[in-house]
């Protein structure tokens, strides 16, 4: 403390508030007035008080010399050198500032419509899979019902060409006393050893599931089964072929459990028709 | 003195309008500071076109290098001043000067001038009167030559003859005289 009251009384802050001092001095109160608020304070007062002289002792300069300062100045405003080198903070955090949001908001409305465009075709794709999807199951039915055409045609086509093969009988096989509305027809051609029955136009009750229809043809005197067959509403088959058989006097058909029987029950006998 | 249209502004709001290179503040830096300055300037070099070229040389350095001010180091007159200063004592200094006052040293006497450039400022400086008659002689002489006169306190010893010490003392208790003056 003595120090400083020492150091303000030895009359250097006076001096370096009239300018003085040598540098190294300069340097030396800076220093200490950063070190110790006192001699801060008591550099203020002198600072202020030498203002206040100044101020008494102020003398106006001439009018017109105002406009000669402040042009020689502000002429300099644009074109002097001087100024970035000095001054460069405020001219660069200017022109920095400028561009910045310019670019964030770019950013910004690039991402806004990347992501509308994502849910948009998001959105598109779903539809479209939709439609495909549709278009697949329609493609599977068509398919399907092309196969049940071509596979109707192909059986119409053997039907037809039954029909029109001249070594083809049409046997008529009708009800027996039992089963007096009991009708059948048999395509038997002996030529090719061939016996084919018309199952669209089977006219018998239908058979349950422990029972079966069983045909037989009558050869010489005997009869020889020709295998069995369902009356049968599900049954879409238009046409059946049956076992082959050489020569026959008659064909008839007995209801036989499942599988079928190795000898005919006669008092089950449904149709029979003689060549 | 005609204060219709001055601009002034407190000085931290002039340190910040003067690193924003605005140019409000040229114009309130020449209208707070320009005829403070100008006394001292004009009392070191009496020629007033001389003095008036000084003033205009100061507010251009202090604009140009006024990056180099900081507020730590302490009020923003002090520093004007002593570049008013400066830049008063290197003119006088300077062979053109010198020259140009060797002529005038033959017609007119020093001491006329002093005379006759404190009848000038006189009317001017209304306050003055109470400043003389609270400093004593001794403490306005060292004043006035080290303030307004640019000499360094070691040149101030040897024109008047007296030791280092009891310059620096007499500095210190005029400054002091000014204070009490002032508060």
């Amino acid at each position: 403390m003595e120090d400083i009251k020492a150091y303000i009384e030895s009359g250097i802050l006076e001096l370096y508030v009239l300018g003085d001092v040598s540098p190294g001095e300069k340097l030396q109160v800076e220093e200490m007035a950063s070190r110790h608020p006192a001699i801060k304070a008591e550099l203020d007062e002198i600072e202020h008080s030498m203002e206040l002289f100044a101020e008494a002792n102020a003398v106006e300069p001439p009018a017109q010399l105002r406009d000669r300062v402040l042009n020689s100045l502000l002429t300099n405003f644009g074109d002097d050198n001087n100024f970035p080198s000095k001054h460069p903070q405020p001219v660069k955090d200017n022109v920095i500032a400028l561009p910045a949001p310019k670019a964030n908001s770019f950013y910004k409305y690039a991402f806004a419509a990347c992501l509308a465009l994502l849910i948009a075709s998001v959105v598109v794709l779903f539809s479209v899979y939709n439609k495909l999807q549709d278009a697949n199951t329609q493609l599977v039915a068509l398919n399907s019902t092309n196969q049940k055409f071509s596979s109707t045609v192909n059986f119409m086509d053997r039907q037809l060409s039954i029909y029109r093969d001249t070594s083809f009988k049409v046997i008529k096989l009708k009800g027996t006393a039992n089963h007096a509305n009991a009708l059948m027809l048999v395509a038997f051609s002996p030529a090719k050893k061939k016996v084919v029955i018309d199952m669209a136009d089977l006219k018998m009750p239908a058979n349950d599931k422990e029972h079966q229809y069983q045909l037989w043809a009558l050869v010489s005197g005997k009869p020889v089964s020709l295998g069995v067959f369902d009356k049968d509403a599900a049954d879409s088959s238009l046409m059946k072929e049956m076992k082959s058989v050489p020569v026959a006097q008659a064909f008839a058909v007995t209801l036989e459990p499942r599988g079928g029987s190795i000898n005919p029950t006669m008092n089950q006998m449904m149709v029979i028709g003689t060549l | 003195m005609s204060n219709k249209s001055k601009i002034s502004l407190s000085e931290e709001e002039l340190v910040l309008a003067l690193r924003r290179h605005e140019k409000i503040a040229v114009e309130a830096l020449y209208d707070m500071y320009s005829s403070s300055l100008y006394g001292v300037i004009s009392r070191i070099i009496i020629d007033t076109a001389v003095a008036e070229d000084v003033l205009q040389e100061t507010f251009v350095k202090i604009w140009h290098s006024f990056a180099s001010y900081s507020t730590e180091k302490g009020r923003l007159f002090t520093w004007m001043v002593n570049i008013a200063r400066n830049l008063a004592i290197d003119k006088l200094r300077s062979k053109d000067f010198k020259n140009q006052n060797k002529n005038q040293e033959l017609e007119i006497n020093v001491t006329f001038i002093d005379e006759q450039r404190n009848t000038v400022y006189k009317p001017e400086l209304l306050g003055i009167k109470d400043l003389v008659q609270t400093l004593k002689a001794d403490q306005k002489e060292i004043l006035e030559l080290v303030y307004f006169k640019g000499y360094t306190h070691v040149e101030a010893a040897d024109e008047l003859g007296i030791p280092l010490g009891t310059i620096k003392t007499r500095l210190r208790m005029a400054i002091q005289q000014l204070r009490k003056h002032f508060n």
